[in-house]
């Protein structure tokens, strides 16, 4: 499969088709995978695609776009160029794409899409755990299994073991849109459960469920990792460091942290592709997805909306109807 | 620490200018009597209104948030609080799965002509608040 996607993506820079092509490389730290933008047809040979490779591009799709634009506000209009970025794009990032283009951030003939089957990543957390926290010397990925070699000597791990919890559960594991699909589309994953962890929380009494957010925002650092990575958010000025007015407490207080994440949460009301991306930055491993897929289950259950699976519609905010079938929440004296 | 006995609730009402802010100069020129619990901010349509505004006035210390505006198909913008419901509905339900209680963010609708309807919204409000004692969650301490 990636002898055909670097021939692709080889193909698409010699013809002109795109002027980047985003995709995944060897990371400099073993097992793991890093994003590339390939602008030289020869460089292709650079790109792979496997269950290391754990994030979801579109952000960087955005970017280059944004980017290019920014960079050519002082031309005149007839004299800007369009950038055509060119991506690699499993199930999630095809979501996040649609998202994207539903919003109108750039136009659909700014991005080709290389679509990939995807049959889930490694979470790096598990992968880390499963060698008991030692450091990874080296590592390969060869059919289920994934081979790491620790100071400690040997070990292969069973890959199927070490897939990201959001993997696990994906409904949309191949690209809902692509200019060319590259393999055979992947099984579907379990996802008849997809809403098991968060209907289980919902159940518990009030008391338990804040003290588990209180517990979980207590970690939260405010690095803001989550946010960059987040393919969602893309606000040139976020929130979060807005001084007029001022959201969010720059001090250690713990409500302000509480507020912050609150907050950039419910920005994914109705728009989180679910990804895992926040997830698997966050260095302080915050159960962030406890309470986005919260924020994914009402979007469906109240308006039945899904984030980026089809690109007529629009976001669950974006729209509205004169009757929505979900009105008890309205308060009656 | 606050005393309980002396304890009354604080809510912040965010109105709209259209309908509810109307409501309640009805209630105010009908000469109805309401409990003086409710902080009314006004803004121009319930669409203006940021879900954040409801998450701050909670952590800024209000012990309930009332946020109301036009009946659906009576906005003066024609559709603000149609997008504003959906919001809402998210945002109150996204509240109670953190476990914040969820009568601290109450939303209804009231329009220009119902004065009464505007004073039995904060009277029921503030029962509800006062029911539920001083918010001590997301709570800033200054």
């Amino acid at each position: 499969m990636e002898s055909i996607l670097r021939k692709t993506a080889k193909e698409l820079l010699e013809g002109k088709k795109v002027d980047v092509v985003v995709g995944y490389t060897q990371g400099s730290v073993p097992l793991t995978m890093s994003p590339v933008f390939i602008t030289n047809p020869d460089d292709a040979e650079r790109l792979v695609f496997n269950a290391l490779c754990s994030q979801n591009l579109a952000k960087y799709v955005h970017d280059v776009i944004s980017q290019n634009r920014a960079a050519q506000k002082r031309l005149k209009p007839e004299e800007r160029k369009k950038k055509v970025v060119g991506v690699v794009a499993r199930g999630c990032t095809t979501r996040s794409l649609v998202l994207n283009l539903q919003e109108k951030q750039y136009t659909r003939d700014e991005i080709f899409i290389i679509g990939v089957p995807c049959a889930g990543y490694v979470d790096q957390k598990k992968l880390s755990a499963a060698v008991g926290g030692t450091e990874i010397l080296d590592g390969s990925l060869t059919g289920g299994k994934v081979t790491v070699k620790t100071p400690a000597g040997e070990k292969s791990l069973v890959l199927a073991e070490l897939l990201a919890d959001n993997c696990l559960v994906c409904a949309y594991n191949n690209p809902i849109i692509s200019d060319i699909t590259i393999g055979e589309p992947a099984k579907p994953m379990n996802s008849a459960n997809e809403f098991k962890k968060v209907e289980d929380f919902a159940a518990l009494p009030l008391e338990e469920r804040w003290s588990y957010f209180a517990k979980e925002m207590e970690k939260c650092i405010r690095c803001c990792a989550c946010r960059n990575i987040c393919p969602s958010c893309y606000c040139p000025e976020c929130f979060a460091e807005q001084s007029m007015p001022q959201w969010v407490g720059v001090g250690a207080d713990a409500t302000d942290t509480q507020v912050f994440q609150l907050m950039r949460l419910f920005h994914m009301a109705g728009r989180c592709v679910d990804c895992g991306s926040c997830v698997s930055v966050c260095p302080m491993g915050v159960d962030l997805r406890m309470f986005l897929k919260k924020l994914d289950k009402d979007a469906l259950d109240l308006f039945d909306a899904r984030t980026g699976i089809n690109e007529k519609d629009l976001p669950a905010f974006s729209v509205f109807k004169e009757r929505e079938k979900n009105e008890e929440f309205l308060f009656e004296p | 620490m606050e005393n309980n006995a002396e304890w009354e609730p604080k809510i912040v009402a965010i109105v709209c200018n259209w309908c509810t802010y109307a409501g309640a100069d009805l209630a105010g020129i009908s000469r109805i009597q309401y409990p003086p619990n409710a902080r009314i901010i006004r803004v121009p349509c319930t669409g203006r209104i940021n879900p954040f505004f409801v998450v701050k006035a909670l952590q800024e210390g209000a012990d309930g948030v009332l946020v109301s505006g036009c009946h659906p198909g009576e906005c003066h913008y024609i559709s603000g609080n149609l997008s504003a419901r959906r919001k809402f509905a998210m945002l109150k339900s996204f509240l109670n799965y953190i476990g914040i209680e969820s009568d601290r963010a109450l939303f209804t609708w009231v329009s220009a002509s119902e004065g009464e309807r505007f004073a039995k919204v904060i009277k029921g409000a503030t029962e509800k608040v006062r029911a539920l004692g001083p918010a001590q969650k997301l709570v800033k301490k200054i």
